[in-house]
């Protein structure tokens, strides 16, 4: 009787702590919403620009979160770009190729990386700027392709142990299948190993791609600024979602402001959400591809 | 009138680390056999065979020593020399694994892989090979009209003679099988007899099996693996081996 009510009290246990992250999260949803939901609209994101004239780019918005939401796209899409080659390259190499001392070293080395602050990875980048401007090209300032840059650094520990980690569960069987039917071993990788670790590496790009829109330290020192508008060239200064929420919350006027930067966060975490669905949408893709194109 | 050499083994020894799997066997397999390895688990019978294709190489700790030869047109090649090409091997000797493993992959791409490896992109005739395939695996008849279904879908049985006919794709003159039947049901074992006598007038076949009647069915010669070599049996005597070696594991 004692062991099943034990029992019974594990399981509980395990049930709340398995419900506590979601709880987590739809608190922090219902409150975004309870405090900035009435804010959304075309007016938070145009402000009294014309929608149609914004999005085509005839006339600049100077009191919506439209440039920002350009900013923050930009940004992600140019850090996960540089990120993914690099990183996904790093971990089928330390998954399939890299051995001994040389792994452990390397490991060790991945590990520090992803244990930087963002602080210290954002004044690197901006040390990089200095130095480049200093030395080699006057018009090169903190811009977006600096900040793109540092969060590439920032997120590649991710990419590389994800891509390693799903290239290491393929199971053994699975893994001398290709080989024994006179497979190189590139061959192995690109149409075996690559494909079955897919939904992994996918997690992986998932997780860069939150860690680069949400990411204030970094940009706050390589290239955000407040009133930049829409970026038109990546060695220019651009503005960003969360650098939006950030100065609301530290600087807010009236309550009417501090609203905007409710809702700011709102449409930040749909952004992420958005980006989200469509990295699903590509894996789903890329999956079906891989099991039925003849 | 005997048929020729195939494999020509001399002096192999195997080992991981410092525990020798295979001491020293020397051992000839003639063309359109069937070879059975019987022996307790655990014992050397998978390496041996993935010592014949190579397999072993990159598995941490492993080293051999010994030379092995295979005949190709009449000339013993070792496989083991110096600018030997793996994947021109792997399609020489063609293996079967013990689950069947099918890939993550449409039935269709799963037979035509091999052809793809080797870079045949001639459409037409990878459909005639994929056809030819399925049928010495006697498996077209199931799957000729979900050709594009994924091969994960397939019962144990058919994804098992689906991997036989992907291994078969390729033509091998030599096909070893790592107890091909242990995860199927016996009407499904079967068919993969029938179809491993059938597959004997073309090509030499290696079989690691546990079960003494399939041995005593499709066999031509008996080899009983212990303490790393081979020790020949008839198909008789090898039943009461077998037993004894099962008795010997079971009492440790």
């Amino acid at each position: 009787m004692r062991g099943r009510a034990g029992e019974m009290l594990v399981i509980g246990y395990c049930w709340a702590c398995a419900l506590l992250l979601p709880g987590v999260l739809c608190c922090v949803l219902g409150f975004l919403i309870l405090k900035g939901g009435h804010t959304l609209g075309l007016e938070l994101i145009f402000g009294d620009t014309d929608p149609i004239d914004a999005l085509l780019l005839r006339r600049p918005v100077f009191d919506g979160l439209f440039p920002a939401m350009v900013g923050t796209l930009s940004l992600v899409v140019l850090a996960v770009g540089l990120a993914i080659p690099v990183g996904i390259s790093a971990g089928i190499y330390m998954a399939e190729y890299s051995r001994g001392a040389v792994k452990r070293c390397f490991s060790l080395l991945f590990d520090v990386l992803a244990g930087i602050p963002s602080i210290v990875v954002g004044l690197f980048g901006f040390s990089v700027a200095v130095f480049i401007h200093r030395h080699f090209s006057e018009n090169i300032y903190p811009c977006l392709l600096i900040s793109a840059v540092s969060l590439a650094f920032l997120v590649l520990p991710y990419l590389i142990r994800t891509t390693q980690v799903a290239l290491e569960g393929v199971s053994e069987s699975l893994r001398l299948t290709a080989p024994a039917l006179g497979a190189s071993r590139f061959q192995n990788i690109r149409y075996v190993l690559i494909p079955r670790a897919l939904p992994g590496i996918i997690s992986g790009v998932i997780l860069s791609i939150g860690r680069c829109a949400e990411d204030t330290a970094v940009i706050m020192l390589t290239g955000v600024v407040a009133t930049a508008g829409v970026p038109h060239t990546i060695f220019g200064g651009y503005e960003a979602l969360p650098f939006f929420v950030y100065t609301v919350a530290s600087q807010y006027a009236d309550a009417q402001e501090l609203s905007r930067g409710y809702g700011g966060a709102i449409v930040l975490l749909f952004l992420c959400g958005g980006l989200f669905f469509i990295a699903f949408g590509i894996k789903r893709r890329m999956m079906h591809r891989a099991v039925y194109r003849v | 009138m005997t048929d020729p050499i195939k494999i020509q083994i001399r002096n192999l020894s195997f080992f991981y680390d410092d525990f020798t799997v295979l001491d020293g066997i020397s051992e000839r397999f003639r063309e359109n056999t069937i070879s059975a390895i019987v022996g307790p688990s655990g014992k050397g019978k998978s390496t041996f065979l993935m010592v014949l294709n190579r397999l072993w190489e990159g598995m941490p700790g492993a080293r051999m020593t010994g030379r092995v030869e295979i005949s190709q047109k009449g000339d013993f090649q070792d496989i083991y020399r110096a600018g030997c090409s793996l994947p021109e091997l792997r399609r020489l000797v063609g293996m079967v694994f013990q689950m069947p493993n099918p890939l993550p992959m449409s039935v269709y791409k799963n037979i035509a892989f091999p052809l793809k490896l080797a870079g045949v992109t001639n459409r037409e005739h990878i459909d005639q090979r994929v056809e030819k395939a399925l049928k010495r695996a006697f498996l077209w008849d199931e799957v000729k009209d979900r050709l594009q279904q994924n091969a994960m879908d397939l019962s144990g049985g058919q994804q098992q003679r689906l991997c036989i006919a992907r291994a078969l794709i390729l033509e091998p003159e030599v096909l070893l099988l790592d107890e091909p039947t242990s995860s199927l049901d016996p009407r499904a074992s079967e068919v993969i007899e029938a179809l491993l006598v059938e597959l004997k007038a073309r090509c030499t076949l290696l079989v690691v099996s546990h079960y003494q009647d399939q041995v005593q069915r499709i066999a031509d010669r008996v080899l009983e693996l212990s303490d790393g070599r081979f020790i020949q049996r008839t198909t008789d005597e090898s039943k009461s081996s077998h037993l004894l070696s099962l008795n010997c594991e079971n009492s440790k």
